[in-house]
């Protein structure tokens, strides 16, 4: 089974800071890997062990993006590739997928191809469905588990509002996945940093990926973003003390005084 | 000629090591205080992550990493524990697995080895007995060969992870002497396991680093098999003071680390605690005090991974045993002090809250503490730098 991650490296959100406008401050914020896509990575590396085969990583990115893919490989992926490029700056969602759907094709034959179902910066979760309607293969999106793999078909759980279903989806295919909340993510052992460094790294250029240079980068980016603001503040929700019979007695009055129940 | 940098391996290491103690070794630490025990899933992730003893080579389950790498490691462990129980049980393993590797016998690493860097067993080292610390020489333990075999008689006291190699499996690299009438070419250095017949454990209530225990043990009558001496007989008096100098490396390190990480917390502190309308960390009084031990610590975390660097540079031929000697007691020397007086300084700016057990800078400065003594006082380590400006000749005792 061959099996590619696409990975992104993003700002570590964890301790944002916002300037007195509401933009974020992105100086001194450390840079990590998606932690959607750590958890493909491993999802895919669990799929390795089981059937066998192979875990390529890719990304899109300035090269600074290398400690993510290098991430990657120290976890255990067998391969990197990063597609790296002045012609690709300021691509939106619509030229990344163009872009990493051509350097898929031309790299190799995927069996499966999982991202992260959103980044935590652009959080948009375009491209893995968007980089699967390029390759004209069919995705799932909020892939919990991978169940099983039998001959050319995977079965997955994907997770709804209010459950989850299990959809078996044929090969090659893409799924776009989500961390179960009790995820706890591995670190890099000594060995696998170690080893990292002598696997295979491929870099592209956009010279490299055969296709319409006038859909890379700006060019072929159709999206403006206007503004950016922090959501408007919602003010708290009322807060009912006292003892429990009393909280509860002023919560059925407020919920019939505005005749949500009768 | 000069770069401060490390590589972009270290820093990968350093990341994944920092994320792992900070998830799993900072919210526990303080708890160790308590169930004296360093928790099982702490050391069986540290060994997953290749995190003990990872000086031993690859083919016996370390990682084959140089003293340099092994500080950062150090340091990492260093910032998440106050405690100081989880940085002794590491460099004590990677200083003496570093040893073991270089001069244990191929049979015993086999044996051992795999079995310390997997975190089942804990591999300590003895030399010091209630009669003897810095000089080693007065030794009392005994050791004689008899047949294949060897005979070991004496004592050990103040000795790390007595308890841990007792309980858990493993031993202590011990020192003992073995033909009286030849000085330091008398002295031999074996592997003694302590689950044995012979050996019985005492521990001590000391100060600090609660987590790991300090003990001793007896020694009556316990057979050796000659695999298990490290290096050859007589060579032990040379071959212990590669491991302390290891060690000492490793401690100047964690002490500046536990000392910059004390100072942290502090600034905190300053920061939000008011008195006379203003927040402390207005009063310039307390600023300078704050500036001094950063610079302090901050020279000493330097001084620490240049003396490490020196040690690996003897391995790779560009460094003599004795500018090693020397860097390496250069940065120990005050590394305690130092660190134990930025740690103080911040119990002190706490008030009243600095002298509970709930705060954390009381315990960090009770582990620092011991390293002073440990794996070579102070004192002795200005012994051996002035032994080494002044030449041997000026040694006042032999
Ligand atoms: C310099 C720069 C300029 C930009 N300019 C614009 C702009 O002008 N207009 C605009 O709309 N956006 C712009 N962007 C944002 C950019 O288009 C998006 O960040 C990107 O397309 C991914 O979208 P997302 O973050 O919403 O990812 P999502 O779609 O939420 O990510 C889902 C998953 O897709 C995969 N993935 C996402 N991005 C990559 C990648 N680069 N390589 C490999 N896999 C990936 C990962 O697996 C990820 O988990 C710019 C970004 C940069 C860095
Ligand atoms: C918590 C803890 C853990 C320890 N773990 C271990 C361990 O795992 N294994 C082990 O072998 N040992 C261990 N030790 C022992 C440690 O190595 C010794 O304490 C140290 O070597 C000093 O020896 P001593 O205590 O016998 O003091 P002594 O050697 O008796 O010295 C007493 C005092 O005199 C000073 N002094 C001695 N000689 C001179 C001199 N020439 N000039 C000036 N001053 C001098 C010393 O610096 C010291 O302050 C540990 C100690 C502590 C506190």
């Amino acid at each position: 089974m061959k099996i590619l991650v696409l990975v992104k490296q993003v700002p570590d959100t964890s301790e944002v800071k916002f300037n007195e406008n509401g933009v974020m401050i992105r100086e001194g914020l450390q840079s990590i890997l998606n932690m959607f896509d750590q958890f493909a990575v491993e999802e895919a590396l669990r799929i390795r062990e089981k059937y066998g085969g192979e875990v390529s990583v890719m990304t899109l990115a300035p090269e600074q993006a290398k400690s993510a893919l290098q991430k990657c490989l120290a976890l255990g992926a067998d391969k990197a590739y990063h597609i790296s490029d002045r012609a690709f700056g300021g691509s939106d969602t619509l030229a990344t997928s163009y872009a990493l759907s051509l350097a898929i094709k031309k790299v190799g034959d995927f069996d499966l191809i999982m991202a992260g179902n959103q980044a935590t910066d652009g959080d948009t979760g375009h491209i893995g469905p968007q980089v699967a309607q390029f390759l004209g293969i069919p995705h799932v999106s909020y892939v919990e588990k991978i169940e099983n793999v039998e001959g050319d078909k995977v079965l997955v759980k994907s997770l709804l509002e209010d459950g989850y279903r299990m959809i078996e989806v044929k090969l090659p295919a893409l799924l776009a996945c989500i961390p179960p909340p009790n995820f706890e993510y591995s670190n890099p052992s000594m060995m696998g940093i170690v080893k990292a460094k002598n696997k295979p790294y491929v870099w592209l250029k956009a010279d490299d990926i055969d296709g319409d240079k006038s859909r890379f980068g700006l060019n072929g980016s159709p999206t403006r973003v206007m503004k950016m603001y922090p959501p408007p503040k919602r003010s708290r929700g009322e807060v009912f003390t006292g003892n429990y019979n009393e909280a509860v007695k002023k919560i059925i009055d407020v919920l019939k005084e505005k005749k949500v129940i009768s | 000629m000069l770069d401060f940098t490390f590589t972009e391996e270290q820093e990968m290491i350093r990341e994944s090591v920092r994320d792992f103690a900070q998830r799993k070794i900072a919210p526990i630490a303080m708890e160790m205080e308590k169930t004296k025990q360093i928790p099982e899933d702490v050391i069986q992730g540290m060994a997953e992550l290749g995190l003990i003893a990872p000086t031993v080579s690859t083919k016996y389950g370390g990682q084959g990493f140089d003293a340099v790498t092994a500080g950062i490691i150090a340091e990492e462990l260093s910032r998440a524990d106050p405690t100081g129980s989880i940085p002794v049980f590491y460099l004590v393993q990677a200083s003496w697995g570093h040893v073991f590797n270089k001069y244990g016998t191929e049979e015993a690493k086999q044996e051992i080895l795999p079995n310390v860097t997997k975190g089942k067993w804990f591999l300590g080292i003895a030399t010091t007995e209630s009669d003897a610390g810095s000089d080693v020489l007065g030794t009392r333990t005994t050791i004689r060969k008899e047949g294949d075999h060897y005979i070991v008689n004496g004592e050990k006291m103040y000795i790390s992870g007595v308890r841990e190699a007792y309980t858990r499996g493993g031993g202590h690299i011990t020192i003992a002497k073995q033909f009286p009438d030849r000085g330091a070419k008398g002295m031999t250095m074996f592997y003694l396991p302590l689950q044995q017949k012979g050996i019985i454990p005492t521990y001590v209530d000391d100060l600090g680093r609660e987590g790991i225990s300090t003990g001793g043990f007896t020694i009556d009558n316990v057979s050796i098999p000659k695999h298990y001496l490290v290096g050859e007989e007589g060579k032990g008096f040379y071959i212990v003071h590669e491991g302390y100098e290891y060690a000492r490396g490793l401690i100047a390190v964690i002490c500046a680390a536990a000392g910059l990480k004390s100072l942290e917390r502090g600034e905190k502190y300053l920061k939000e605690r008011k008195a006379f309308g203003l927040p402390l960390a207005k009063f310039e009084a307390l600023q300078f005090r704050l500036a001094e031990h950063y610079t302090k610590l901050s020279f000493l975390r330097l001084g620490s991974y240049w003396a490490l660097w020196t040690y690996d540079r003897e391995g790779q031929k560009k460094a003599t045993r004795f500018e090693v000697s020397k860097a390496i007691a250069m940065a120990k020397m005050f590394a305690s002090e130092w660190s134990t007086q930025a740690i103080d300084e911040v119990m002190q700016w706490q008030g009243a809250f600095g002298y509970t057990r709930e705060c954390t800078d009381q315990a960090a400065w009770r582990a620092i503490r011991s390293f002073a003594w440990a794996e070579g006082s102070k004192e002795i380590m200005r012994v051996i730098v002035a032994r080494e400006l002044l030449g041997k000749e000026y040694t006042a005792y032999k």
